[in-house]
């Protein structure tokens, strides 16, 4: 049985909504056809997925949507165990695969795929209420979404926009990343929310046609954010507001720092909120971030352990990365992976850098690193880098081995796993 | 896997001072302490020389011994290329 949604949450049906080369709004797109429910459908483009997304809001089914490369075959076969019917999506024709289990769905449940960043994709329940956090009255804009459909940070600009008004969309294909900003600009994007990745590849690839996007607003999530990558959008959009979100499948958006600068206040630690506060408690146990979250998925209730590794710096609490592969143990010295990438990032020559423990006689592992060099400076050498990192980390945490790329590696999701 | 000479180790070896601004004697006598070549970088010489050759030295082979001199080193190398 399928109930209908509140018209209230399609207040945004009459937005823009700009994909692969087609201009119409929510209400406009195409039709999918009557689909099953539960149903997982796989696309290969994103107005297939927004028009995904409005069939589910109208008519209240069971979905999960994501790109057909994010799904192989053995989580096909995984979710049609479970219940849903694959539907592959193709504009006006798509094809159905039946579930293998009949079952009784869970109206309005939408179920996202998590970014898999430590391991296989995991499935999050949510509904489109829990995936809207953004409820306050917007000034109108048009938002850039570049994320993988289906993903946490792709509904996070899609629930806006239909929730909305005045809140427009120009959807990026994979293959349209390398030339965005000109598609931006084109279609006056004024708001864009990218991975720290997403942003430097921009940057590093030209900086002049971003800075000819009329960018008000640009938001950073999904990775560690450090202060040099702020600092460069800063300088490019001196007027824009730049906002930084921690944001998970697993505990919605609980996190929001708008000042310009790395990480978050001390002080927003163990916050009790009121009666009627949706804000999310945030705690540090040990060194791992903890988030009680009014946003969390289904079946996540309570305080959630993110896995995510924690340093203080001054007032500032800073997500340095992973607990499982952020900790590089040089010979009984433990240094932050993420600390050393900062150390690096913050080179005026480098544009991207990741940093890794790499086997090692006497010590056990060793700090490696692999550099992307920015264009925007000459040429810098291990040795210039070795000697930077010399002036700003103890001996142990220096990275020994510099593997030079050329040009910054990034995954479906935009995230580069640093 | 292509081994590397004794002269290509010591030119490795000079590189890895050589980032640090220092530099490597020509005698292979030279004090391992007095030059200031610590065990952080007889590993980083270890993933030089690893990096050249494409494989992974064996370090289980050789056994310990006593490294003190530049020589040391470089003996040790080259036997653990050949093992």
């Amino acid at each position: 049985m399928t109930t209908r949604r509140r018209s209230t949450a399609l207040i945004g049906d009459d937005n823009t909504v700009v994909a692969g080369g087609r201009t119409a709004t929510w209400r406009t797109l195409h039709k999918l056809p009557q689909l099953p429910s539960p149903a997982a459908v796989l696309v290969d483009n994103g107005a297939d997925a927004l028009a995904a997304v409005r069939h589910h809001a109208v008519h209240g089914t069971e979905l999960l949507v994501a790109t057909t490369s994010r799904v192989d075959l053995s989580m096909r076969e995984e979710l049609a165990d479970s219940g849903f019917a694959i539907v592959i999506a193709k504009g006006d024709e798509h094809s159905v695969e039946p579930a293998k289990l009949k079952r009784v769905e869970e109206s309005g449940r939408a179920w996202l795929l998590t970014s898999g960043s430590t391991g296989r994709p995991t499935r999050i329940g949510h509904t489109l209420e829990s995936l809207t956090t953004v409820t306050t009255q917007q000034q109108p804009r048009t938002w850039l979404l570049p994320y993988s459909p289906g993903t946490y940070a792709w509904w996070q600009v899609v629930t806006m926009s239909l929730t909305q008004a005045y809140q427009g969309l120009v959807v990026i294909e994979p293959s349209e990343l390398e030339i965005w900003p000109s598609i931006a600009a084109e279609h006056g994007v004024t708001a864009a929310s990218g991975t720290p990745t997403f942003w430097r590849q921009t940057i590093y690839r030209d900086t002049e046609a971003l800075a000819e996007v009329p960018l008000e607003q640009i938001t950073l999530g999904g990775e560690p954010v450090d202060q040099t990558i702020l600092d460069r959008l800063r300088e490019i959009f001196p007027k824009a507001r730049v906002s930084w979100i921690y944001a998970s499948s697993e505990v919605g958006a609980s996190i929001v720092v708008h000042d310009g600068q790395a990480g978050f206040p001390k002080a927003w630690l163990d916050r009790e909120p009121g009666p009627e506060d949706e804000r999310p408690v945030i705690s540090v146990d040990g060194d791992e971030l903890v988030i009680t979250s009014p946003h969390h998925g289904a079946g996540l209730d309570g305080a959630v352990r993110t896995g995510d590794r924690v340093e203080f710096a001054g007032d500032r609490v800073l997500i340095t990365g992973r607990l499982d592969t952020d900790e590089i143990n040089v010979g009984g010295s433990k240094v932050s992976a993420g600390l050393v990438r900062n150390v690096l990032m913050a080179h005026p020559g480098v544009a991207w850098a990741r940093v890794f423990a790499r086997k090692a006689p006497l010590v056990g592992r060793m700090v490696a690193a692999e550099v992307v060099a920015s264009p925007a400076l000459g040429p810098i050498t291990d040795q210039d880098l070795v000697q930077w990192c010399s002036n700003r980390l103890p001996d142990y945490g220096v990275p020994r081995r510099i593997k030079f790329l050329a040009e910054i590696p990034q995954k479906e999701t935009l995230k580069s796993d640093v | 896997m292509a081994e590397l000479t004794r002269e290509q180790i010591r030119d490795l070896m000079g590189a890895v001072l050589e980032a640090q601004g220092k530099t490597l004697p020509a005698d292979d006598g030279a004090d391992l302490r007095e030059i200031g070549f610590r065990s952080l970088d007889f590993s980083e010489l270890a993933l030089r020389v690893e990096d050249e050759i494409g494989d992974e030295l064996n370090f289980d082979a050789p056994g310990l011994r006593q490294i003190a001199k530049v020589g040391d080193v470089l003996d040790f190398i080259e036997q653990l290329q050949s093992a």
